[in-house]
Protein backbone atom coordinates (compact mmCIF):
# COMPACT_ATOMS: atom_id res chain seq x y z
CA UNK A 1 0.00 0.00 0.00
CA UNK A 2 1.67 3.18 -0.96
CA UNK A 3 2.19 6.26 1.37
CA UNK A 4 0.83 9.69 0.82
CA UNK A 5 2.72 12.76 2.25
CA UNK A 6 1.52 16.35 1.80
CA UNK A 7 2.93 19.00 3.79
CA UNK A 8 0.94 21.93 5.00
CA UNK A 9 3.17 23.92 6.78
CA UNK A 10 6.78 23.48 6.70
CA UNK A 11 8.04 26.52 8.52
CA UNK A 12 9.51 26.86 12.19
CA UNK A 13 8.95 29.37 14.77
CA UNK A 14 6.12 31.57 13.37
CA UNK A 15 3.95 31.93 10.52
CA UNK A 16 5.63 34.14 8.15
CA UNK A 17 3.26 34.88 5.66
CA UNK A 18 4.97 37.52 2.92
CA UNK A 19 5.73 37.47 -0.56
CA UNK A 20 8.87 35.62 -0.18
CA UNK A 21 7.74 32.87 1.11
CA UNK A 22 5.08 32.06 -1.66
CA UNK A 23 6.70 29.36 -2.80
CA UNK A 24 7.29 27.31 0.57
CA UNK A 25 4.71 29.00 2.01
CA UNK A 26 4.71 30.58 5.98
CA UNK A 27 2.26 28.13 7.71
CA UNK A 28 4.05 26.64 10.77
CA UNK A 29 4.69 22.61 10.99
CA UNK A 30 1.90 20.35 10.01
CA UNK A 31 2.20 17.27 7.95
CA UNK A 32 -0.74 14.77 6.70
CA UNK A 33 0.92 11.17 6.72
CA UNK A 34 -2.08 8.85 4.96
CA UNK A 35 -1.68 4.94 4.35
CA UNK A 36 -4.87 4.22 2.60
CA UNK A 37 -8.00 5.68 5.08
CA UNK A 38 -5.72 5.98 8.01
CA UNK A 39 -4.52 9.56 8.56
CA UNK A 40 -2.33 10.85 10.51
CA UNK A 41 -1.06 14.11 11.24
CA UNK A 42 2.45 15.35 12.52
CA UNK A 43 1.74 18.38 14.25
CA UNK A 44 -0.35 20.74 14.56
CA UNK A 45 1.14 24.23 13.58
CA UNK A 46 -0.96 26.72 11.37
CA UNK A 47 -0.79 24.45 8.26
CA UNK A 48 -3.55 22.59 10.43
CA UNK A 49 -5.73 25.00 9.19
CA UNK A 50 -5.92 24.47 5.44
CA UNK A 51 -5.66 20.50 6.15
CA UNK A 52 -8.72 20.62 8.29
CA UNK A 53 -10.72 22.47 5.45
CA UNK A 54 -9.00 20.32 2.80
CA UNK A 55 -10.63 17.24 4.96
CA UNK A 56 -13.93 18.06 5.16
CA UNK A 57 -14.39 18.53 1.37
CA UNK A 58 -12.80 14.54 1.33
CA UNK A 59 -15.36 11.97 -0.10
CA UNK A 60 -16.01 9.82 2.24
CA UNK A 61 -15.36 12.04 4.50
CA UNK A 62 -12.90 10.71 7.50
CA UNK A 63 -14.34 10.09 10.76
CA UNK A 64 -11.21 9.20 12.51
CA UNK A 65 -7.62 11.06 12.64
CA UNK A 66 -4.31 10.51 14.68
CA UNK A 67 -2.23 13.45 16.00
CA UNK A 68 1.09 13.08 16.70
CA UNK A 69 2.44 16.17 18.43
CA UNK A 70 6.41 16.05 18.37
CA UNK A 71 6.19 19.01 21.80
CA UNK A 72 4.36 21.67 22.76
CA UNK A 73 6.52 24.97 21.43
CA UNK A 74 4.02 27.10 19.65
CA UNK A 75 4.55 26.51 16.28
CA UNK A 76 3.62 23.01 16.84
CA UNK A 77 0.35 23.34 18.64
CA UNK A 78 -1.17 26.50 18.01
CA UNK A 79 -3.15 26.00 14.96
CA UNK A 80 -5.42 22.72 16.91
CA UNK A 81 -7.85 25.86 17.87
CA UNK A 82 -8.39 26.43 14.10
CA UNK A 83 -8.61 23.03 12.74
CA UNK A 84 -12.30 22.65 11.69
CA UNK A 85 -12.91 18.48 12.28
CA UNK A 86 -12.75 19.27 15.55
CA UNK A 87 -15.77 21.36 15.39
CA UNK A 88 -17.70 18.43 13.68
CA UNK A 89 -19.98 16.31 15.43
CA UNK A 90 -19.01 12.62 14.85
CA UNK A 91 -15.42 13.08 14.70
CA UNK A 92 -12.64 11.27 16.65
CA UNK A 93 -9.22 12.90 17.14
CA UNK A 94 -6.87 10.46 18.82
CA UNK A 95 -4.00 12.51 20.48
CA UNK A 96 -1.61 10.38 21.64
CA UNK A 97 1.48 10.38 24.75
CA UNK A 98 4.19 7.89 24.21
CA UNK A 99 3.13 5.40 26.88
CA UNK A 100 0.50 4.44 29.03
CA UNK A 101 -0.22 7.60 31.20
CA UNK A 102 1.33 9.79 29.27
CA UNK A 103 -1.50 12.38 28.84
CA UNK A 104 0.61 15.35 27.88
CA UNK A 105 -0.25 16.00 24.59
CA UNK A 106 -4.04 16.45 25.31
CA UNK A 107 -3.29 18.79 28.24
CA UNK A 108 -1.34 20.43 26.22
CA UNK A 109 -3.94 21.03 23.47
CA UNK A 110 -6.92 21.78 26.05
CA UNK A 111 -4.59 24.18 27.92
CA UNK A 112 -4.14 26.32 24.93
CA UNK A 113 -8.03 26.79 24.17
CA UNK A 114 -8.46 27.37 27.97
CA UNK A 115 -10.20 30.95 27.98
CA UNK A 116 -7.21 32.88 28.77
CA UNK A 117 -6.13 32.09 25.23
CA UNK A 118 -9.06 31.27 23.03
CA UNK A 119 -12.77 31.64 23.26
CA UNK A 120 -14.10 28.62 22.87
CA UNK A 121 -14.32 25.95 25.34
CA UNK A 122 -12.17 22.91 24.18
CA UNK A 123 -15.25 20.98 25.90
CA UNK A 124 -17.53 22.73 23.40
CA UNK A 125 -15.92 21.13 20.81
CA UNK A 126 -18.34 19.10 18.13
CA UNK A 127 -15.72 16.61 17.67
CA UNK A 128 -13.99 14.09 19.97
CA UNK A 129 -10.95 14.47 21.15
CA UNK A 130 -9.34 11.12 22.73
CA UNK A 131 -6.14 11.19 24.81
CA UNK A 132 -5.02 7.92 23.32
CA UNK A 133 -0.99 6.47 24.26
CA UNK A 134 1.61 4.11 22.27
CA UNK A 135 2.86 1.59 23.88
CA UNK A 136 5.90 1.98 25.34
CA UNK A 137 6.70 4.71 22.46
CA UNK A 138 5.13 2.16 19.64
CA UNK A 139 1.79 1.02 18.61
CA UNK A 140 -0.34 -0.54 15.29
CA UNK A 141 -2.75 1.63 14.40
CA UNK A 142 -4.84 0.15 11.69
CA UNK A 143 -1.87 -1.96 10.43
CA UNK A 144 1.03 1.15 10.78
CA UNK A 145 3.64 0.47 12.82
CA UNK A 146 4.41 4.09 14.89
CA UNK A 147 7.25 4.29 16.70
CA UNK A 148 8.92 7.65 18.62
CA UNK A 149 11.49 7.93 19.50
CA UNK A 150 13.38 10.88 21.12
CA UNK A 151 15.53 14.18 20.12
CA UNK A 152 17.50 16.84 21.25
CA UNK A 153 15.61 19.90 21.53
CA UNK A 154 14.89 22.35 24.49
CA UNK A 155 11.98 20.78 27.04
CA UNK A 156 12.19 17.38 24.49
CA UNK A 157 10.95 16.05 21.82
CA UNK A 158 9.66 13.06 19.96
CA UNK A 159 10.16 11.78 16.44
CA UNK A 160 7.71 9.32 14.33
CA UNK A 161 8.38 6.57 12.42
CA UNK A 162 5.44 5.15 10.36
CA UNK A 163 6.09 2.24 8.42
CA UNK A 164 3.17 -0.44 6.54
CA UNK A 165 3.63 -3.01 3.88
CA UNK A 166 7.41 -1.86 3.43
CA UNK A 167 7.20 1.65 3.19
CA UNK A 168 8.48 4.20 5.87
CA UNK A 169 8.11 7.95 6.70
CA UNK A 170 10.06 9.49 9.31
CA UNK A 171 8.99 12.88 10.76
CA UNK A 172 12.29 13.92 12.60
CA UNK A 173 11.97 17.78 13.40
CA UNK A 174 13.05 20.45 15.80
CA UNK A 175 15.87 18.29 16.68
CA UNK A 176 19.49 19.57 17.06
CA UNK A 177 22.22 16.90 15.65
CA UNK A 178 25.44 18.22 18.00
CA UNK A 179 28.87 18.85 15.92
CA UNK A 180 31.12 16.08 17.22
CA UNK A 181 34.61 16.46 17.50
CA UNK A 182 36.54 15.72 14.67
CA UNK A 183 33.40 17.33 12.61
CA UNK A 184 34.51 20.19 9.96
CA UNK A 185 32.51 22.96 11.00
CA UNK A 186 31.49 25.13 9.39
CA UNK A 187 32.00 23.55 6.07
CA UNK A 188 31.60 26.89 4.41
CA UNK A 189 33.12 25.27 0.84
CA UNK A 190 31.56 22.09 1.48
CA UNK A 191 34.64 19.71 1.26
CA UNK A 192 34.90 18.02 4.55
CA UNK A 193 33.70 14.15 5.52
CA UNK A 194 30.55 13.10 6.80
CA UNK A 195 29.56 14.47 9.83
CA UNK A 196 28.89 12.14 13.01
CA UNK A 197 25.52 11.30 13.20
CA UNK A 198 23.68 9.87 16.54
CA UNK A 199 23.61 6.07 16.17
CA UNK A 200 19.89 5.54 17.08
CA UNK A 201 18.86 8.37 14.96
CA UNK A 202 20.36 6.62 12.36
CA UNK A 203 19.12 3.34 12.96
CA UNK A 204 15.72 4.58 12.87
CA UNK A 205 15.74 6.51 9.84
CA UNK A 206 17.64 3.68 8.06
CA UNK A 207 16.66 3.05 4.62
CA UNK A 208 13.44 5.25 5.02
CA UNK A 209 11.57 6.01 1.87
CA UNK A 210 10.99 9.98 2.97
CA UNK A 211 12.79 11.54 6.30
CA UNK A 212 11.60 14.71 6.90
CA UNK A 213 14.38 16.77 9.09
CA UNK A 214 14.34 19.44 10.52
CA UNK A 215 17.37 21.83 8.59
CA UNK A 216 16.30 25.41 9.64
CA UNK A 217 19.52 26.92 9.40
CA UNK A 218 22.87 26.83 7.10
CA UNK A 219 26.51 26.59 7.96
CA UNK A 220 26.54 30.39 8.74
CA UNK A 221 23.43 30.38 10.38
CA UNK A 222 23.60 27.77 12.80
CA UNK A 223 26.79 28.86 14.26
CA UNK A 224 25.32 31.56 15.93
CA UNK A 225 22.24 29.48 17.58
CA UNK A 226 23.83 26.58 18.52
CA UNK A 227 22.03 24.96 21.63
CA UNK A 228 18.87 26.36 20.23
CA UNK A 229 17.77 22.69 18.91
CA UNK A 230 17.66 23.23 15.72
CA UNK A 231 20.21 21.71 12.76
CA UNK A 232 22.15 23.12 10.52
CA UNK A 233 21.51 21.40 6.87
CA UNK A 234 24.85 19.78 6.04
CA UNK A 235 24.79 17.56 8.97
CA UNK A 236 20.93 16.44 8.30
CA UNK A 237 22.19 15.95 5.27
CA UNK A 238 24.87 13.53 6.27
CA UNK A 239 22.56 11.76 8.79
CA UNK A 240 20.36 10.48 5.51
CA UNK A 241 23.47 9.87 3.75
CA UNK A 242 24.82 7.65 6.95
CA UNK A 243 20.85 6.18 6.86
CA UNK A 244 20.66 5.58 3.06
CA UNK A 245 17.59 7.26 2.97
CA UNK A 246 15.69 7.43 -0.44
CA UNK A 247 14.14 11.28 -0.02
CA UNK A 248 15.11 13.89 2.27
CA UNK A 249 13.04 16.76 2.97
CA UNK A 250 14.51 19.51 4.65
CA UNK A 251 11.81 20.96 6.63
CA UNK A 252 11.35 23.74 9.46
CA UNK A 253 12.25 26.29 7.25
CA UNK A 254 13.71 29.43 9.40
CA UNK A 255 11.12 32.41 9.60
CA UNK A 256 14.09 34.38 7.98
CA UNK A 257 14.34 32.41 5.06
CA UNK A 258 12.87 33.61 1.70
CA UNK A 259 12.53 30.95 -1.10
CA UNK A 260 15.93 31.98 -2.84
CA UNK A 261 17.49 31.16 0.14
CA UNK A 262 15.91 27.82 0.76
CA UNK A 263 16.43 26.91 -3.00
CA UNK A 264 20.03 27.99 -2.08
CA UNK A 265 20.14 25.28 0.64
CA UNK A 266 18.74 22.38 -0.93
CA UNK A 267 21.26 22.80 -3.83
CA UNK A 268 24.34 22.56 -1.41
CA UNK A 269 22.79 19.86 0.13
CA UNK A 270 22.15 18.04 -3.47
CA UNK A 271 25.97 18.99 -4.45
CA UNK A 272 27.24 17.43 -0.92
CA UNK A 273 25.51 14.17 -1.95
CA UNK A 274 26.72 14.02 -5.01
CA UNK A 275 30.01 14.49 -4.16
CA UNK A 276 29.34 11.74 -1.33
CA UNK A 277 28.21 9.32 -3.98
CA UNK A 278 24.78 9.46 -2.21
CA UNK A 279 21.32 8.26 -4.03
CA UNK A 280 19.62 10.72 -1.92
CA UNK A 281 16.72 13.34 -3.37
CA UNK A 282 16.53 16.28 -1.78
CA UNK A 283 14.26 18.93 -1.42
CA UNK A 284 12.82 21.57 0.59
CA UNK A 285 9.61 20.52 2.18
CA UNK A 286 7.05 22.94 0.61
CA UNK A 287 3.26 23.90 1.38
CA UNK A 288 0.65 21.95 -0.54
CA UNK A 289 3.20 19.24 -1.76
CA UNK A 290 1.78 15.66 -1.71
CA UNK A 291 4.44 13.02 -2.60
CA UNK A 292 3.55 9.40 -2.98
CA UNK A 293 5.99 6.58 -1.82
CA UNK B 1 -17.64 63.46 10.91
CA UNK B 2 -15.15 61.86 13.08
CA UNK B 3 -11.76 63.47 13.80
CA UNK B 4 -10.06 60.66 11.31
CA UNK B 5 -12.08 61.96 8.52
CA UNK B 6 -11.64 65.65 9.38
CA UNK B 7 -8.10 65.13 8.57
CA UNK B 8 -9.07 63.68 5.26
CA UNK B 9 -9.21 66.27 2.22
CA UNK B 10 -10.41 65.31 -0.94
CA UNK B 11 -11.07 62.29 -0.44
CA UNK B 12 -12.38 59.78 -2.69
CA UNK B 13 -14.43 56.69 -2.48
CA UNK B 14 -12.81 54.12 -4.47
CA UNK B 15 -12.90 50.22 -3.62
CA UNK B 16 -9.49 48.28 -4.27
CA UNK B 17 -9.68 46.38 -7.05
CA UNK B 18 -8.97 42.64 -7.11
CA UNK B 19 -8.69 39.93 -9.73
CA UNK B 20 -10.36 36.80 -8.63
CA UNK B 21 -8.47 34.93 -11.88
CA UNK B 22 -4.91 35.01 -12.94
CA UNK B 23 -3.32 33.75 -16.45
CA UNK B 24 -1.91 31.01 -16.06
CA UNK B 25 0.81 29.83 -19.20
CA UNK B 26 3.23 26.65 -19.86
CA UNK B 27 6.30 27.59 -22.25
CA UNK B 28 7.26 24.13 -23.43
CA UNK B 29 11.04 24.50 -23.08
CA UNK B 30 11.87 20.63 -24.32
CA UNK B 31 10.30 18.07 -26.33
CA UNK B 32 8.15 17.68 -29.73
CA UNK B 33 6.12 20.58 -29.71
CA UNK B 34 8.37 22.83 -28.27
CA UNK B 35 8.97 26.21 -28.11
CA UNK B 36 5.27 26.98 -27.68
CA UNK B 37 3.29 28.89 -25.07
CA UNK B 38 0.14 27.10 -23.97
CA UNK B 39 -2.30 29.84 -21.93
CA UNK B 40 -4.43 27.77 -19.02
CA UNK B 41 -7.91 28.06 -19.46
CA UNK B 42 -10.77 26.35 -18.12
CA UNK B 43 -11.43 24.21 -14.83
CA UNK B 44 -9.36 21.77 -15.54
CA UNK B 45 -6.83 20.22 -18.46
CA UNK B 46 -4.85 16.81 -19.22
CA UNK B 47 -1.55 16.61 -20.37
CA UNK B 48 -0.99 13.32 -21.92
CA UNK B 49 -0.62 11.21 -25.03
CA UNK B 50 -4.89 10.70 -25.04
CA UNK B 51 -6.29 12.57 -28.50
CA UNK B 52 -8.56 15.21 -26.47
CA UNK B 53 -5.55 15.73 -24.07
CA UNK B 54 -5.41 19.79 -23.88
CA UNK B 55 -1.76 19.65 -24.15
CA UNK B 56 -0.88 16.76 -26.07
CA UNK B 57 2.23 14.80 -25.92
CA UNK B 58 3.43 12.27 -28.68
CA UNK B 59 6.12 10.69 -26.67
CA UNK B 60 5.60 6.46 -25.25
CA UNK B 61 6.80 7.88 -22.22
CA UNK B 62 3.47 9.91 -21.66
CA UNK B 63 0.30 8.08 -19.89
CA UNK B 64 -2.88 9.17 -21.55
CA UNK B 65 -4.09 11.12 -19.53
CA UNK B 66 -0.88 11.99 -17.16
CA UNK B 67 -1.28 15.10 -15.41
CA UNK B 68 -4.42 16.95 -14.71
CA UNK B 69 -4.25 20.61 -14.13
CA UNK B 70 -6.75 22.45 -12.24
CA UNK B 71 -7.47 26.19 -11.89
CA UNK B 72 -8.75 27.06 -8.58
CA UNK B 73 -9.37 30.61 -7.50
CA UNK B 74 -5.86 32.22 -8.33
CA UNK B 75 -3.92 28.83 -7.83
CA UNK B 76 -3.07 26.32 -10.24
CA UNK B 77 -3.33 22.62 -9.10
CA UNK B 78 -1.09 19.90 -10.46
CA UNK B 79 -2.44 16.33 -9.84
CA UNK B 80 -0.18 12.95 -11.45
CA UNK B 81 -3.65 11.05 -12.56
CA UNK B 82 -1.62 7.84 -11.36
CA UNK B 83 0.45 7.41 -14.53
CA UNK B 84 3.18 5.19 -14.70
CA UNK B 85 6.53 6.93 -15.68
CA UNK B 86 5.12 10.18 -13.10
CA UNK B 87 5.76 13.95 -12.77
CA UNK B 88 8.37 16.02 -11.93
CA UNK B 89 8.50 19.71 -9.86
CA UNK B 90 11.74 20.77 -10.33
CA UNK B 91 13.42 17.71 -10.34
CA UNK B 92 11.61 16.06 -7.56
CA UNK B 93 8.50 13.33 -8.31
CA UNK B 94 5.64 14.29 -6.44
CA UNK B 95 2.01 13.19 -6.76
CA UNK B 96 0.46 16.63 -6.70
CA UNK B 97 1.38 20.24 -5.84
CA UNK B 98 0.38 23.90 -6.03
CA UNK B 99 2.44 25.36 -8.81
CA UNK B 100 3.90 29.00 -8.37
CA UNK B 101 5.87 31.10 -10.61
CA UNK B 102 9.37 29.56 -11.99
CA UNK B 103 7.93 25.77 -11.31
CA UNK B 104 9.73 23.56 -13.91
CA UNK B 105 7.22 20.43 -14.80
CA UNK B 106 8.50 17.50 -16.55
CA UNK B 107 6.31 15.16 -18.12
CA UNK B 108 7.45 12.40 -20.36
CA UNK B 109 10.18 14.08 -22.78
CA UNK B 110 8.76 17.26 -22.42
CA UNK B 111 9.71 20.01 -19.76
CA UNK B 112 7.38 23.00 -18.75
CA UNK B 113 7.77 26.19 -17.05
CA UNK B 114 4.82 27.50 -15.42
CA UNK B 115 4.28 31.17 -15.01
CA UNK B 116 0.92 32.66 -13.53
CA UNK B 117 0.38 36.46 -14.22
Amino acid sequence: MAAHVKFWGTRGSIPTPASWTRVYGGNTCCVEVRFGNTIFVCDAGSGIRELGKDLLMRRPAPRELHLLLTHGHWDHIQGFPFFAPVYMPGMKIRVYGRQAGDDSPYRLLSGQMSSSYFPVSFHDLGGSVVADHLDGGKKNIHGVLVRAFALNHPGGCAGYCLSKGGRKIVYMTDNELEIQPGDIFPDLDDSGPLRHAPKDLVEVARGADLLIADAQYDEQGYATRKKWGHSCCFSVTDLAIRARVKHLALFHHDPEDTDRGIDEKVLACRRRAIRHGARLVICGAREGVEMKF
Amino acid sequence: MTEFDATITGKVDVPRRQRETRRHSLEQCEGKGSPRVIVLEGDEMVIGSAPGARIRLASKRASRRHVILRLRGTDCMLLDNDSHNGVLLNGVRVHSAVLRDGDVIQVADSVFVYSEG
